[in-house]
């Protein structure tokens, strides 16, 4: 795309959210103060119910053994050891925050409707969108801390590997530990655009529908290189609609940062930095779009 | 019309769900107008199926109505201002059962932001009112159905609201537990709440409510306080005793001595299937005599002979034990609302 | 306030629509910064499935590329361990494709091809082709990994060890060393390069330059101070020139590659055809037995043409 069009439609942008923000000032600001309050009681609501499940404690312990297990990996050499254990590591963590973002932020919502919790909640003077909002902030408050503890583990069997193999004569593992530490950051941040968009789904539609979507939108998300070469090749509509898919489903694969950890290659910041500026729009379009839906829901 | 002493108005309100199976949609709510005011205990009694809950539902902003409109202390449900005057308990209590009754009302309380101090003053205050101090750290999943509803009330009265919508709220009590929940209302109801309740507990409900809507099919086929449905009584029923230790001509000859006096008696068990064709209700200037029950049944065309028949039955050997002149039901003023519905 | 349905749509849609619309080429700022591209066409899938790495495949579509990459590597290291050498070469090319970042794996490849498939190669256009095919995977993994100068120096190791194109040796050694990480030895062999060419001013920008470069180094110093103090003694030494000669050709001739004619050398011509150093005269004949064109003049066209020059 050229330079100039990318500054018009820059500019537009810029205009467009001015002028949404600026017309609907009086609709927001004066219940800013009450909101976060709510939203940030709801949030703690949502983690003290996930923590009180067995389902997070199970998933958890699995993974730690799958962290531990990485350390089998005894018959190569040490620079190939780390990249493995550090690749399976993150494959692991990816893989169940991914499934937990996807179970927990698919009954989010839906369960609450269908417990007819929310009836108690939306009587009081909560609006619909800090519901939704504190709903979203406690599954991400979740999330933040299963990735937390998974990641503290794969950095605990890096040093442990690190310190037996240095023991031996000659061997170096020297693992990356600040770049593994970022792409389990960064994945994270994936996994909170992913749960903001199952949100979304699950305002409108019933929890498998909401399941199988997450899942397509997981892997359509982590496949936009893919998606993009594909474009490139083709022309008239099909480019088109490949364009379209590309920039409508979000870009999981900004926040991929497992080669540069595994590989010890240095991180691009800039790209890292736009791929939070972007989760981050994008997260809010989503979550904005989510709370006008369930504004019109009937529970 | 509102007017200030108003709290709740409901005008022309329907509701109609509409489904790829029916097109044509269901009528849950067809034109309904109701006013609660202000420290009045309102009752709304209906069948399964009559409306209750999508009124109380659409009410509360939980759905939204096909036509007409609802408003609380004259505005609209959707302004925060008016939630926080209000409270709800919810039919079956749904509540997050893996915390306690503490736990609960404290979230709940925290939703109006109020301080950490308060919520703790106000938890105890509730927990006291409900009894469920000796519970309060019971996971709600464990406690019983009578203490989930107590702990759901107190949940409604976190914000001391000063209109209170309970709907079904001695649904699934054992008996002591409705009586305890009516005793709770009832409380409510002496600090000058204003009660919105959703039944079809009818006993209760009498108990309870000054006025009372009867819904059936979405709409309000009658309402008014229990005195206005009611009417005036429609007969005096006396109770004797002591005939039967007098032989079994006894009833016989006090038929006699009734009619004697100018009033025209049938006796129930004539009136039932077999002995004189199928049952049929007493013509309505015909005193009905239950000699099983002891009971004479004067209707209010021939209550001037009152004393006759009195004096008929002391002649006969039997003893007045009551004389009364019995309200219908609620039951039956539902019974006869319903009935009188054309289907 | 409360805004109607339709106005608070209305304003919501603007919004969403102005965000999306910034997002596009903030995404264009990522693409080029981060220019990564999988196509998985390039994977050669039957070969990955007949070895039984239908469970990396999965991975790699699921997004798992690194870690699919890695069972793929386990799985080369078997065939390695089986003798099966060219069934190793879809494999590399499978972990390659999937993480272009794993640099051993560019490493081996590359090397493989280039080494060891043209030594097994039985014909000249066989060897040819996997020494070009080696050097062709290295500049892939170069263009991969820009930032990296083991790339950079495998590839200029390559064209010098095994391709002996000297000069463009020289360039990929002093385009690694501009990078970092780079070990001292990489700036040495830059000269290293000119000296086999025997490039006089190559030679002493080079050695200037390594002596600028790594100066805390003492072994870095030492050496370069050893090698500048080597040709200034010995540049006016035809035997050393000789040597440099006889080396370099010989070992062309072993791995089928045409001979480097030297062409500024101040003592010796050489052979067109074997390579072998003549002293300089106008009437100078091939004197290497083994030669074609043994005892003939190597002014002359020898019989058989001359073979082009590296």
């Amino acid at each position: 795309m050229s330079p100039i069009i990318l500054r018009v439609i820059l500019v537009v942008s810029l205009a467009l959210i001015v002028a949404a923000v600026v017309l609907s000032r009086k609709t927001w600001l004066p219940g800013i103060g009450h909101g976060i309050p709510s939203i940030w009681r709801i949030a703690k609501i949502t983690v003290a119910e996930a923590r009180r499940r067995r389902v997070l404690q199970a998933v958890i312990a699995l993974v730690v053994l799958i962290l531990l297990s990485m350390t089998f990996f005894s018959s190569v050499t040490p620079e190939e050891q780390a990249k493995m254990v550090i690749d399976g590591g993150l494959a692991a963590i990816a893989v169940s925050g991914i499934l937990l973002a996807i179970f927990v932020a698919a009954f989010l919502i839906p369960n609450e409707i269908e417990s007819r919790t929310v009836y108690a909640i939306l009587s009081k003077p909560v609006r619909r969108f800090e519901f939704v909002l504190g709903k979203y902030l406690g599954a991400l408050i979740v999330l933040a801390a299963v990735v937390a503890i998974m990641t503290a583990v794969l950095v605990g069997v890096l040093v442990a590997l690190d310190h037996l193999i240095k023991d031996q004569a000659g061997s170096v593992f020297n693992p990356n530990l600040g770049s593994v530490v970022f792409a389990s950051v960064m994945s994270y941040f994936s996994l909170a655009v992913l749960t903001a968009l199952i949100v979304l789904i699950s305002t409108v539609s019933s929890t498998t529908m909401t399941v199988i979507s997450a899942f397509i939108i997981w892997g359509v998300g982590s496949a936009q290189s893919l998606i993009y070469g594909l474009a490139e090749k083709q022309v008239g509509a099909t480019k088109l609609l490949l364009l379209v898919l590309y920039y409508l489903v979000p870009h999981l694969e900004n926040f991929d940062y497992r080669f540069q950890a595994s590989n010890f290659v240095p991180i691009n910041l800039v790209a890292a930095a736009g791929a939070l500026i972007i989760g981050f729009g994008y997260t809010v379009v989503v979550l904005v779009v989510a709370s006008v839906f369930f504004s019109d829901r009937q529970v | 019309m509102a007017t200030a002493e108003t709290v709740l108005q409901i005008e022309g309100l329907t509701k109609i769900y509409r489904s790829l199976f029916t097109p044509m949609g269901v009528k849950a709510v067809d034109g309904l107008s109701l006013t609660v005011r202000r420290g009045e205990t309102y009752s709304i009694v209906g069948p399964n199926g009559s409306g209750k809950t999508t009124t109380l539902k659409i009410v509360l902003g939980l759905i939204f109505p096909t036509a007409g409109s609802t408003t609380i202390f004259g505005k609209s449900i959707a302004e925060l201002s008016v939630r926080e005057r209000i409270g709800f308990l919810p039919e079956d209590a749904y509540l997050y059962d893996c915390f306690s009754g503490e736990e609960l009302l404290d979230f709940y309380a925290g939703l109006f932001g109020y301080s950490k101090q308060r919520r703790s003053a106000l938890v105890e205050e509730l927990l006291t009112l409900v009894g469920m101090q000796a519970n309060r750290k019971v996971p709600f999943r464990e406690c019983s159905k009578g203490m989930r509803q107590r702990i759901a009330l107190a949940q409604a009265l976190v914000n001391d609201p000063e209109l209170l919508i309970l709907d079904e709220p001695t649904s699934g009590l054992d008996p002591a537990g409705r009586h305890q929940m009516t005793l709770l209302i009832q409380e409510l109801k002496r600090r000058g709440k204003t009660i919105l309740l959703c039944s079809h507990f009818l006993a209760e409900v009498e108990e309870v409510c000054d006025r009372v809507g009867i819904m059936y099919r979405g709409k309000l086929v009658a309402e008014g306080n229990l005195s206005e449905l009611a009417g005036e009584p429609e007969e005096v029923v006396i109770t004797f005793r002591g005939l039967d230790r007098l032989g079994p001509d006894a009833i016989g000859q006090l038929r006699d001595r009734i009619r004697a006096a100018g009033v025209e008696i049938a006796s129930k068990e004539a009136l039932a299937e077999g002995e004189e064709g199928p049952a049929r209700p007493a013509p309505s200037a015909v005193a009905l005599l239950d000699s099983a029950a002891g009971e004479i049944r004067l209707p209010r065309a021939v209550e001037g002979k009152l004393w006759q028949v009195l004096q008929a039955v002391r002649d006969a050997g039997g003893e007045i034990v009551e004389i009364t002149r019995p309200r219908p039901s609620l039951q039956d003023i539902f019974v006869r609302a319903i009935r009188e519905e054309p289907q | 306030m409360i805004p109607s349905p339709r106005a608070r749509n209305g304003l919501v849609a603007l919004f969403c629509l102005g965000v999306l619309l910034a997002l596009v080429p903030a995404q264009e700022i990522i693409h080029r910064a981060r220019p990564e591209k999988f196509d998985p066409t390039r994977l050669q899938r039957t070969s990955m499935v007949g070895v039984g790495l239908t469970p990396a495949l999965i991975a790699a579509m699921g997004g798992f590329r690194p870690l699919a990459a890695d069972l793929v590597w386990l799985k080369v290291d078997q065939v390695w361990e089986g003798g099966s050498w060219w069934a190793m070469v879809p494999l590399l090319n499978a972990v390659v494709e999937l993480d272009p970042k794993f640099e051993l794996a560019w490493q081996v490849y590359g090397w493989h091809c280039a080494y060891n498939l043209h030594a097994e190669s039985n014909t000249a256009l066989d060897k040819n082709y996997w020494l070009q095919k080696g050097i062709e995977i290295l500049e892939r993994a170069v263009e991969a990994n820009p930032d990296s100068w083991r790339m950079k120096w495998e590839l200029g190791w390559t064209c010098f060890d095994r391709a002996h194109e000297l000069a463009r040796a020289a360039e990929w050694f002093y385009a690694a060393d501009q990078l970092k990480g780079a070990p001292a030895y990489v700036s040495r062999l830059y000269y290293r390069a000119y000296e086999h060419l025997l490039d006089r001013d190559g030679i002493l920008r080079g050695l200037a330059y390594a002596r600028a470069r790594h100066r805390d180094d003492p072994k870095h110093q030492h050496l370069v101070t050893r090698d500048t103090n080597f040709w200034r003694t010995h540049w006016n030494d035809p035997q050393t020139h000789r040597r440099v000669i006889v080396e370099e050709n010989t070992a062309r001739f072993q791995r089928g590659i045409p001979p480097y004619l030297y062409p500024n050398d101040a003592y010796f011509d050489v052979c067109p055809v074997c390579g072998m150093p003549v002293p300089k005269s106008k009437d100078a004949v091939c004197g290497n037995v083994q030669c074609p064109n043994y005892k003939r003049p190597i002014h002359r066209e020898p019989a058989g043409g001359v073979p082009s020059a590296a």
